[in-house]
């Protein structure tokens, strides 16, 4: 069998955990093959061995059939292969073209030669179809188009075998459509490509092979006509998970949040929101559905207090937020998980403890008098990391030593506690292992039967159509309509998340 | 071992002995160079440095004002504030405290409490200009604080020809009345109090950080600006209190030079303080407990080149290449440190 790549007996210890356990995996060129598994399972850390990134306690590597030590990814890289993060690593100040040739430039009498650059860029775009414009800076592209760069990136280094870390996590329905039609025509040209995902719908649809881990062991490599979407929930958690809509008490609490006529703009001064209006009551959830840039982060941001707003009104039980630092809305009750967890979320070099107590470092239980009680913060980490079942070693771990799935465990953990009874939760289970999606699931319901106004941002319908009560469709910066949460007609969502007007559907 | 070896600290501490180690090796290899033994210099410098009970105060005497230079540097960085001003800031707080020790007569304590006093408002009023330009208009403070340095040895050196020069005398201030002298510890040195408030002002800095509210905060804004705006810090007045706090540090330092060394201002006052501070503050990665021992090595080298030019046929320069090694020893530590992303290490320990 030809092999693209061939890992055999690998083991990777941090300290006295154990994040891969003797794992074999066989790839064979010209497929894809996906690599599914919970939060902390060790599908990075494998991908970061083979990737030359982390170097292997134990296990040979091979690539292309040759047995070979990948001390960095410069060897990798001689080899064909090539790696898009799970976290991407771009340099926003620069421009697309730069970006791809960051340290392999184009030279010419010792300068960068930018022209060859973009040039190159440009052939590289069209052959395999993914648009760039080669000029354009990265900063305020959207994360479709940051992917398709860093894919580029890769293409551009001759890569013949493609990882892909959650690619998908942060796409749209739409991007995620393509990106495996680009993936499919990749493994035409005889490419291969390894990817990791959470979506097993997405695995099923377009993986040829799949191998599951588990607490750092291979469970099963199994092709994928041999496998159900059932067992492979199975397999990566041991039972059976449902996405059934959440049974649900009857609410009729008081308006909470209450947005008027709201206009935003974005980074670029464009309008991001126009004439949003909407309201939360308490003991409700109200989703807003959208493919992702269509002002969803806009709104999440402009109510959080970390946007202005250039007209209408925000209020957070009665009283106006729109002119108000993030502090004072905080303390007026808002809680917020953000979208971009690694940006916004979390500090990713503090610990856990660190990360847990911001926004709460100057009152008591965990401060008096402008002293801090670590002793008392590390006991608060501690309850979270057993209640949301964080994979951690401790409260002092940093943030950036856990797992993608687990970081943003860790977020929820401090908005869901942090007092708030208004809940703003952009992509709640954005990288989460379908396990714990459903954990995170049970807690967003266990918010709602407390009382809290919810509003949940999701890209994922079917997050939505679980827990909302209503849904808000987004297009354009602006609310197309709204549906109800437990009658939920999917073809008009589909309409007005592309920008059909309801007022139009009854029409046709 | 394994786990003193995990802990972020030992590893600082690893690291920067490598760097200085690595320094002091090149350094060996141009005093070969110019046909000196390196061992004969090194003996020499050691012996200049701690050879008898005069010389270590000697030593100690230059480790002070490295050693508050040094915290002042602590401070900016901590809050992801680059303060290459300290130098500047140090001019103006001797000045400042020089005028007070000499225009104004007081009873002795209060006497040098407000000279320190104004010596830490010009330290702190001379970085809020850049301080201003940073959180207003994003001006880069790296460029606009080494730039005020000119303008204040400039300033200071017009101040003290042009208005109090003394009559006759160099370019220096009148003396400062004894009621303004920082007390000295021994009867053989100009040791000062000095060191004591060093001391105290590095173990205060690294306890503010480690347990206090504020100090969380400016962690939170020098380690992850957008992290901390979004859990409700104000990252601007959080940028701006930093580098006033450390330009007052800055200026405090130029303050117990005046008061505790040479009892005037004078042109040159205080050579290269300010940026030994910064180096020992980098070298330490931002500790403030570190910095006592980083500024120890730099009052070492600079006590101990004394003798240099004395015993052997190095000249003191060679000094000034060790430390230029150990900036770029440590410039490509932190390179290294910084390709140790992945391995999920963490910078600031709580
Ligand atoms: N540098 C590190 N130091 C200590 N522990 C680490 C380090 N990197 C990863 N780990 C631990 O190893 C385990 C596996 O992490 P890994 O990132 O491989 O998980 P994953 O399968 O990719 O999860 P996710 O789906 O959440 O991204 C986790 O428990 C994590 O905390
Ligand atoms: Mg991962």
């Amino acid at each position: 069998m030809d092999l693209a790549v061939d890992l055999s007996g690998i083991t990777k210890r941090f300290g006295a955990f154990t994040a891969n356990s003797g794992i074999d995996l066989a790839v064979r060129r010209g497929e894809i093959h996906a690599i599914i598994g919970e939060n902390g399972a060790g599908k990075t850390t494998l991908m970061n061995i083979l990737f030359g990134l982390l170097q292997p306690d134990e296990g040979t590597i091979a690539i292309g059939g040759k047995t070979m030590i990948v001390d960095s990814p410069a060897v990798a890289i001689g080899q064909g292969l090539g790696m898009v993060h799970q976290h991407f690593k771009l340099v926003p100040s620069l421009t697309v073209a730069d970006n791809i040739f960051l340290g392999m430039e184009i030279r010419r009498n010792g300068l960068i030669d930018r022209a060859a650059q973009e040039e190159r860029t440009r052939s590289l775009s069209e052959k395999f179809r993914l648009r760039v414009d080669p000029r354009e800076r990265v900063a305020g592209l959207s994360v479709g188009m940051e992917q398709r760069i860093e894919i580029l990136k890769v293409l551009a280094r001759n890569a013949r075998t493609i990882i892909l870390d959650e690619p998908t996590a942060v796409l749209t329905p739409q991007e995620s459509r393509d990106l495996f039609r680009t993936l499919r025509s990749f493994v035409d040209d005889g490419m291969t490509v390894i990817f990791i995902s959470h979506h097993l719908e997405e695995v099923m649809a377009v993986s040829d092979t799949v191998t599951v881990l588990r607490d750092g062991r291979v469970v099963a490599t199994k092709p994928k006509s041999a496998l159900s979407k059932r067992e492979l929930v199975r397999l990566m958690v041991g039972r059976d998970v449902s996405f059934d809509r959440r049974p649900r008490g009857q609410t009729n609490g008081k308006v909470a949040l209450e947005v008027e006529d709201l206009w935003v703009r974005d980074d670029r001064q464009l309008a991001a929101l126009k004439s949003v209006s909407l309201s939360v009551r308490a003991g409700e959830i109200v989703g807003i559905a959208g493919v992702a840039g269509n002002g969803q982060t806009e709104l999440a941001e402009v109510l959080s207090g970390l946007r202005p707003a250039s007209h209408g009104r925000a209020r957070l039980h009665g009283q106006d937020i729109l002119d108000l630092p993030p502090a004072a809305i905080r303390a007026g009750g808002l809680a917020h998980v953000p979208g971009d967890r690694m940006v916004r979320g979390v500090d990713r070099t503090a610990s856990l403890s660190a990360n847990m107590l911001i926004g709460r470092h100057r009152r008591a239980p965990f401060a008096r008098a402008g002293v801090i009680d670590w002793s008392a913060v590390h006991g608060e980490m501690w309850t979270l990391i057993r209640r949301f079942d964080i994979r951690a070693r401790g409260p002092e771990d940093p943030a950036r030593s856990l797992s993608g799935g687990n970081i943003q465990k860790v977020v929820l953990a401090r908005e869901f506690t942090a007092g708030g009874d208004v809940l703003l939760i952009d992509q709640p289970t954005r990288g989460v292992d379908i396990g714990a999606q459903e954990g995170i699931h049970d807690e967003i319901m266990r918010q709602r039967a407390e009382g809290r106004a919810i509003l949940l941002i999701s890209t994922q319908l079917d997050e939505l159509k679980a827990l909302a009560d209503r849904i808000l469709i987004m297009f354009d910066g602006r609310i197309m309509g709204a549906v109800d949460g437990a009658a939920m007609d999917e073809d008009a969502i589909g309409l007005m998340m592309a920008g059909v007007d309801p007022a139009d559907m009854t029409e046709a | 071992m394994r786990t003193l070896l995990a802990t972020g600290w030992a590893r600082t501490l690893a690291g920067q002995l490598f760097a200085i180690a690595i320094a002091l090796a090149l350094g060996s290899v141009i005093i070969l160079l110019i046909d000196e033994s390196p061992v004969r210099v090194f003996v020499t410098l050691m012996r200049g440095a701690f050879g008898d009970s005069e010389k270590i105060a000697g030593t100690l005497l230059q480790t002070t004002p490295i050693l508050i230079c040094g915290i002042a540097a602590c401070i900016g960085l901590r809050g992801g504030m680059f303060n290459v001003g300290i130098e500047g800031q140090l001019f103006l707080g001797g000045f400042a405290a020089a005028w007070v020790g000499f225009a104004f007569s007081l009873p002795p304590v209060l006497h040098v409490l407000a000279a320190m006093a104004l010596a830490v408002v010009a330290g702190a009023a001379w970085v809020a200009i850049p301080a201003f330009f940073r959180v207003r208009f994003g001006t880069n403070e790296v460029v606009s604080t080494i730039l005020a340095n000119y303008i204040a040895t400039l300033l200071t050196s017009y101040f003290t020809i042009f208005l109090f020069k003394r009559p006759g005398g160099w370019s220096e201030t009148p003396p400062i009345l004894e009621s303004a002298y920082l007390p000295e510890l021994f009867s053989f040195s100009r040791l000062n109090l000095g060191l004591l408030i060093g001391l105290a002002l590095a173990i205060v800095t690294a306890a503010f950080f480690r347990w206090t509210s504020a100090g969380y905060a400016v962690t939170m804004v020098g380690s992850a600006p957008k992290f901390a705006e979004y859990g409700g810090i104000d990252v601007r007045r959080v940028g701006f209190g930093v580098l006033l706090v450390s330009g007052a540090v800055g200026g405090l330092a130029g303050g117990v030079e005046t008061l505790g060394v040479h009892h005037r201002f004078m042109e040159g006052f205080a050579p290269g303080f300010g940026f030994d501070g910064l180096i020992a503050a980098l070298l330490a990665n931002g500790s403030p407990v570190g910095t006592i021992f980083t500024a120890l090595f730099f009052g070492a080298l600079r006590a101990g080149s004394l003798l240099l030019e004395v015993d052997t046929t190095a000249s003191r320069e060679i000094i000034t290449v060790i430390q230029a090694l150990i900036i770029l020893a440590v410039s490509a530590d932190l390179i290294m440190r910084r390709r140790g992303d992945r391995t999920g290490e963490r910078r600031w320990k709580f």
